[in-house]
């Protein structure tokens, strides 16, 4: 399909209908002291040029070799066959499919990362894909209140606090109340005019809940309170029970970990499923299959259109008209490159190293790990002195763990490790001697 | 297009009827709404036992490329609804006055029936759209 721009005739034609002259006019609700005039920009460099230009900038980076931090975004091996298959142009350039039948293609690919999905969380039905997990869980959560029509949250602790802050967002906007509890006031908080509970496992100190009992202690005392769970790292579905065997009724992800890189915080993957009854308030785009009305061929198709904004208006339960089309490619290639043998194996490894490096820890006077529930792939570990660990991690080309009073003041010298396929023998006990080091330092006094 | 307009119920401009029967009304919407429609694949109703008021909103009804507001003719609670149209919800678009009935509730307040429309003024009402 051709781009074709609007000519100078076609423009005043148009102009001429709303009745104004100019284009100008209809930017004239901004104030003027805002409108640019004129860009101070330099004039073009030739490629070469740009190339060193580009170079220099990227030497300011800070390119550690292995890391150690979490905490929302993690390095996975991205299979070479995720890039091959994503950098064909029709899929790279090609942002989300409007007038979607026309892209048969892509919206094939889109069917079978629903259907991967669906497999992989054993819950009824997955949607085309959310913006990332954070806005996933929000949407789930408002999701609920339109299902409960009631307009109350309660979120455990132990949810990432940004997604927290980002469902507290959508809610202020929408008029919904929510608190953020822990998981012994349960029973107290839990009332017939509370939506759903929201939590997140494995969480964001790296425990992993005993979800099939915390949704017995929700359903029991709320039988009509939605059960909500968000999670950070989704390769962990190649060892833990999936979501669609317990009570979940809403199961959101972030889907960074199947496929794409890390960045620098973006862009993710808004992985989003549902039980089947809750399939009509979903919020997002669907894909489905379907048959030709005079004949035997299947074909794609956007389905279930009248839940969405577009048709529902005011009543949608979201305005998201979208999905992040390309990343959900890349976890769709990541998936079933790995298959099921090879989503175990990852998993396998990425708790076994964690596991590895929790006993050498312990080994170590002045560090615990403080995590009473079992981990996956992280842990939370009480150190001696949290900058002396950072500087020795840093002094060994390690990305340091995140330590816990960026978003917790009063923990101190605490941090979140990351165990990952990605750390090797070597860099693990790097990390060790970081760790030692960190005490040494800190006894002589050195920072 | 020749609509049915039958004349031993009751309209509203929004499209829905009410047949009174007693202290009973049963609820549906209209011919010409269902062609406006389109092809209906899905109806949601309020729960037994809940009480509406007139003109709020009593559920929805979903074809293929619209999603419409069901409206409450009188007040009431709801009594029955009709398993049939959640199943096949096609039956509103064959029988909307028989078989693709909608609710029955309790009328709470008997008064609000003469604000509703005679057939004769819905009919006038169609042919305003129609324009």
């Amino acid at each position: 399909m051709d781009f074709v721009p609007h000519d100078d005739k076609t423009i005043t034609e148009m102009l001429k209908v709303i009745g104004i002259n100019n284009l100008e006019e209809l930017f004239q609700d901004i104030p003027k002291d805002l409108i640019i005039n004129s860009l101070n920009l330099p004039l073009g460099l030739s490629e070469p040029d740009v190339l060193k230009n580009l170079k220099e900038l990227s030497q300011k980076n800070k390119v550690y070799s292995n890391s150690f931090l979490g905490a929302g975004y993690y390095f996975h091996y991205i299979p070479s066959l995720v890039d091959f298959v994503i950098s064909r142009t029709e899929f790279y350039t090609s942002y989300t499919p409007y007038q979607a039948e026309a892209s048969q293609g892509y919206l094939q690919a889109i069917y079978e990362y629903q259907s991967v999905i669906s497999r992989l969380t054993q819950m009824d039905v997955a949607n085309a894909s959310m913006y990332d997990g954070s806005t996933a869980l929000a949407e789930a959560a408002i999701m609920a209140t339109i299902i409960t029509r009631k307009n109350s949250l309660l979120l455990l602790e132990g949810i990432h606090p940004e997604y927290s802050e980002v469902v507290k967002t959508y809610c202020w906007g929408q008029g919904i109340n929510l608190r953020i509890i822990a998981e012994n006031k349960l029973k107290d908080e839990l009332n017939e005019d509370i939506a759903a509970v929201l939590f997140q496992s494995p969480n964001f100190f790296g425990d992993i809940e005993d979800v099939s009992m915390l949704a017995k202690r929700v359903k029991e005392k709320a039988p009509n309170c939605l059960l909500i769970q968000c999670m950070t790292d989704p390769t962990c579905l190649g060892v833990l029970k999936p979501p669609g065997e317990t009570d979940v009724d809403i199961f959101v992800a972030e889907g960074q970990s199947f496929g794409i890189s890390p960045s620098f915080g973006g862009p993710g993957l808004g992985i989003f499923a549902a039980k089947k009854k809750y399939l009509r308030k979903m919020p997002g785009r669907l894909v489905g299959k379907t048959k030709e009305i005079d004949g035997e061929r299947e074909g794609f198709l956007l389905t279930l259109q009248a839940r969405e904004q577009h048709i529902r208006r005011e009543k949608a339960s979201s305005n998201i008209c979208t999905n992040q089309a390309l990343c959900s490619l890349s976890a769709l290639i990541y998936i079933i490159s790995l298959g099921k043998t090879g989503l175990r194996e990852i998993a396998s490894q990425n708790f076994q190293k964690a596991n590895y490096v929790k006993i050498k820890l312990t080994e170590i006077p002045g560090y615990e790990i403080l995590n009473k529930k079992p981990t996956y792939n992280e842990f939370i570990v009480k150190c001696p002195d949290v900058d002396a660990l950072t500087h020795e991690c840093k002094q060994l080309n390690l990305l340091p763990p995140l330590c816990l009073s960026k978003y917790f003041p009063n923990l101190k010298n605490i941090v979140l490790v990351c165990v990952t396929e990605m750390n090797s023998r070597e860099s693990i006990e790097k990390f060790i001697n970081a760790a030692k080091n960190a005490l040494h330092n800190k006894k002589e006094g050195k920072k | 297009m020749e609509y049915e307009f039958p004349d031993d119920i009751k309209y509203m401009k929004t499209h829905e009827w009410a047949r009174i029967e007693g202290d009973m009304a049963t609820i549906g919407i209209t011919d010409y709404a269902q062609h406006q429609l389109g092809d209906i694949v899905y109806v949601e109703l309020p729960e037994i036992g809940r009480t509406l008021e007139k003109d709020s909103n009593a559920g929805e009804i979903e074809s293929v490329k619209a999603v419409g507001e069901i409206l409450m003719p009188l007040s009431g609670e709801i009594a029955e609804i009709n398993a049939i149209i959640i199943e096949s919800p096609e039956s509103i678009n064959s029988s909307p006055y028989g078989t693709g009935w909608m609710m029955k509730i309790k009328v709470s307040n008997s008064s609000e029936i003469n604000e509703l429309l005679s057939v004769e003024d819905y009919k006038k009402i169609v042919e305003e759209e129609k324009k």
